[in-house]
């Protein structure tokens, strides 16, 4: 048998000239069991090149895997979730700064407006009083018996009136 | 829509055989096409718009295999010095187990102890079939260059083989 062609095709696969087609040939030419002596030398070179192709990843790789992409969907729902939880303890505080803000101002507001009121007391007072003053002071005319505890609230009144 | 099982993972085979000739370690090589695959996945939404997802995958195979196999070695550095102080129990070195496995497979010796790139064009041409165009763009160098590598690396081995022949005539 003539084996110029494999041995011109060896020449070209060592010098970089074979097409992948070629390369397949060489392949399929040292993989039968009777390879002349004189080429024998790179039958293992080819034989290699298709055992190394078998080299493979079994069934149990793809379970993990598939598991693996399961579980990592999972994880991005719980990551979404824990990134909202990682902020909770912020929400709280800026709750209780909320809530202290809206009693304090609250609070202030209805400060604010019992002394308006008390302001406002004080001021319509003058007119109130005077009346009350002139009943008062007509009871008194009328008899001086029963003034006494009135006299008290009397300067009660002008002592707030004096201080305005 | 990229399917997982359907598109990604078809690709494990060629991603470890890639991985496994850069890192020439199996238990590496599996967790790096792990890696590899849950990436795709990740990116599945702007890699449908990629021509060839094999082509980016191995890409990324080889930076990442690069990576790792730099790191393994670092690691096996600082084993070495210390196993000097210890008794030597402690995690054997994988490139010796795989040594071991491979002992008296001559041929997978030599293709591994060629320098990272030509083993790697070797392994794409020659094992997985692949076009002087689809390596260039894979290794992201000129189709030329993929051609120089790849004489090489066929050479080197080639002198290893006519070695072998002297030694035993």
């Amino acid at each position: 048998m003539d084996y110029k062609y494999i041995e011109q095709l060896l020449e070209s696969y060592f010098d970089c000239r074979t097409t992948l087609q070629e390369e397949q040939i060489l392949r399929s030419f040292f993989s039968q069991e009777d390879v002349p002596g004189h080429l024998a030398e790179y039958a293992d070179l080819f034989k290699y090149e298709v055992e190394a192709k078998e080299e493979v990843l079994d069934e149990k790789f793809d379970q993990r895997m598939l598991n693996l992409i399961a579980q990592d969907e999972k994880q991005k729902t719980c990551a979404i979730r824990m990134r909202t939880r990682h902020f909770v303890p912020f929400f709280k505080a800026a709750a209780v700064v909320a809530i202290a803000i809206t009693i304090g101002n609250a609070a202030e507001h209805a400060i604010g407006e019992q002394e308006a009121e008390e302001n406002n007391a004080t001021a319509i007072s003058p007119y109130t009083q005077a009346s009350e003053v002139q009943q008062i002071i007509r009871i008194k005319d009328v008899s001086q018996a029963k003034t006494k505890p009135k006299n008290d609230s009397i300067i009660g009144i002008t002592t707030t009136d004096g201080i305005q | 829509m990229l399917d997982f099982q359907h598109d990604i993972l078809p690709l494990k085979n060629i991603i470890f055989r890639t991985a496994l000739r850069i890192v020439l370690n199996r238990e590496e090589a599996e967790d790096i096409v792990q890696d590899i695959l849950l990436k795709l996945w990740e990116r599945r939404r702007e890699l449908e718009r990629v021509e060839n997802l094999e082509a980016f995958a191995l890409t990324m195979t080889r930076n990442l295999a690069i990576d790792r196999k730099e790191k393994m070695d670092n690691r096996h550095v600082t084993l070495d010095q210390r196993t000097h102080d210890q008794t030597d129990e402690e995690s054997p070195n994988a490139d010796s187990l795989l040594m071991a496995q491979e002992k008296d497979r001559f041929i997978a010796n030599a293709i591994n102890s060629l320098p990272e790139k030509q083993r790697c064009i070797l392994q794409l041409r020659d094992i997985e079939g692949k076009t002087y165009k689809e390596i260039a763009t894979m290794l992201n160098i000129t189709e030329s260059d993929v051609k120089v590598s790849l004489f090489r690396a066929r050479n080197e081995i080639k002198e290893k083989i006519i070695q072998k022949k002297l030694l035993f005539l």
